[in-house]
């Protein structure tokens, strides 16, 4: 557990210049009475390594299909890149390529094998012709064996994914989102069901990735000490509110009193779940 | 059992006299009938085994028509379910789609055979394309069902990427639905077969124009071969169409190791 030591640091003095997400006063339900998500403000750094960590239900999830475009919100403004995000929008359609996006479940095609899972990443790059009759060029195929040489699946290619153990699993949806060469990675809880090495494993193919490319991760996670231990920042989010956001600068904890709640306050509140 | 329970029970059963009554449905009736089934059991053990190639011949020529039947009506099928999928078309597409299939079903396989014995005249062909139609209207509507409930996830993490329709259908819908689809074709030539020894009623090829015309004539020996001859090759299908299913659906639906090479 890294050392909690409360420093009142200016925001603005550790943030960069260059943002490429912000979403500002964002609000958006799944019906009229409730709200998923309740005027949040997020502002991410490109290459950051971010995490939302919260309970189930709290919003977590939405905030991830609102960055990808899936989900538009009733109220307040969400710039990607300076493109809002909206997948019936032509321009950021364009732009979608370069957003891996892992769902809780993966979204993996089971009847597909690894290899051909892992290549989707490359279908907008690909011409209708050749993605009809799966002719996938010669340099992709040698681009996907080698990513998934890289998340430790060598020799597992063929493999139908239904075979996969649940590690194995994630390890393609990976693949799969660093075969788009993205800029950006949305991860939903991808390792809060893996035990604890396996899940470490996960994580450190990504910090791996990030320190490659400048890969901006936003990752979902229930687990405020794996958050703490892989990210530059955590936001905490309890039912639909933002209730802190905490930088972490080596084994110190920044808190930037943006929130309702204090870091003493979160850690208290998820002390159960970092004794894991 | 709740009161609620009792009273759901009682309607049950005052409907049941009432349509019994109504269709005039009388199990004395159907006692006192029993003797009549025993004479024709009777006369149906006096086979003539010679008539046993004849009859497998008509099999095959019944095999062959619900086989025609069921690939091109499935490969009808298809394209017509993916526009009816409401989870991939506008209202504008799938409502007519829908419209025109359900329209499909409304008759059942020996009305769309008499259609078509007036059209192509008596004969197999009429059989094969009366089970062409009924193939299309319970496929299209089974397999727009099963595109439907394809989880979300792998529909979102595809569609987040930024591909096209088609790119969605090819890599993501039919690869999903693959499963589904070869347990419908496996029903449906099951089905055909069975459904196809019965179109002979109306002239429309296959086994059941001998079995219907030995019955017409009292000849119960003569269509007993040919029932029988049914049954057997039904039975096999039905075997057949279990390990295919343990083979390729079950396994794959349920994430179970596939053995690649026989033991």
């Amino acid at each position: 557990m890294k050392q909690i030591q409360m420093t009142n640091t200016s925001f603005f003095s550790l943030i960069s210049t260059r943002k490429i997400i912000q979403m500002n006063d964002v609000s958006t339900s799944y019906d009229s009475k409730n709200f998923a998500l309740d005027h949040v403000n997020l502002s991410i750094d490109r290459g950051t390594n971010y995490a939302i960590v919260g309970q189930s239900g709290s919003g977590k999830s939405t905030l991830l299909k609102l960055m990808n475009g899936m989900m538009i919100p009733s109220n307040g403004t969400i710039k990607i890149d300076y493109t809002t995000p909206n997948m019936k929008d032509k321009k950021f359609k364009k732009m979608m390529h370069v957003i891996g996006y892992i769902p809780q479940n993966l979204g993996l095609i089971k009847n597909l094998t690894v290899l051909e899972n892992v290549l989707i990443g490359s279908l907008p790059r690909l011409g209708k012709i050749q993605s009809m009759f799966k002719k996938f060029p010669e340099d992709e195929i040698s681009e996907a064996k080698k990513i998934i040489k890289q998340v430790g699946l060598s020799g597992k290619e063929d493999r139908k994914a239904y075979m996969l153990s649940g590690g194995e699993k994630r390890r393609v949806a990976i693949a799969r989102a660093f075969m788009q060469k993205p800029t950006i990675l949305l991860a939903d809880e991808i390792v809060s069901e893996l035990d604890h090495v396996t899940a470490r494993e996960i994580m450190d193919l990504i910090a791996d990735a990030q320190k490659r490319i400048n890969l901006t991760a936003i990752m979902v996670h229930h687990d405020m000490q794996l958050a703490l231990e892989y990210a530059n920042r955590v936001a905490v989010i309890k039912e639909g509110h933002k209730v802190l956001e905490i930088g972490v600068e080596g084994d110190k904890i920044v808190d930037f009193q943006t929130g309702d709640m204090t870091t003493e306050e979160i850690m208290e509140m998820y002390s159960d779940d970092s004794k894991k | 059992m709740t009161p609620k329970n009792n009273i759901i029970i009682g309607i049950i059963i005052a409907l049941l006299v009432v349509a019994s009554y109504n269709v005039e449905a009388n199990p004395i009736e159907f006692i006192e009938g029993l003797p009549n089934l025993g004479i024709v059991l009777e006369e149906m053990l006096l086979v003539e085994l010679k008539h046993i190639p004849t009859a497998l011949w008509a099999m095959l020529e019944t095999i062959q028509m619900a086989f025609i039947g069921t690939i091109v009506g499935v490969a009808i099928a298809l394209p017509l379910s993916l526009l009816a999928a409401r989870n991939l078309n506008s209202k504008y597409v799938y409502a007519p789609i829908r419209a025109l299939l359900a329209a499909i079903r409304t008759f059942p396989s020996i009305l769309w055979a008499i259609l078509f014995v007036i059209m192509v005249g008596l004969g197999p062909f009429a059989g094969v394309l009366a089970i062409i139609m009924y193939t299309v209207g319970f496929v299209a509507k089974l397999q727009y069902e099963a595109i439907e409930t394809i989880d979300a996830d792998p529909m979102d993490a595809v569609s987040s990427i930024g591909v096209s329709k088609w790119q969605l259908i090819r890599y993501v819908v039919i690869p999903e639905s693959a499963s589904h689809l070869l347990g419908q074709v496996l029903y449906m030539f099951d089905y055909n077969v069975r459904q196809t020894s019965i179109l002979g009623l109306v002239g429309a090829g296959g086994i059941g124009f001998y079995i219907i015309n030995y019955i017409k004539f009292f000849e119960y020996g003569k269509a007993a071969i040919f029932m029988v001859v049914v049954l057997i090759t039904v039975l096999i299908i039905d075997w057949a169409s279990v390990k295919i299913r343990d083979r390729y659906i079950v396994k794959s639906q349920h994430g179970m190791e596939v053995t690649t090479k026989p033991k």
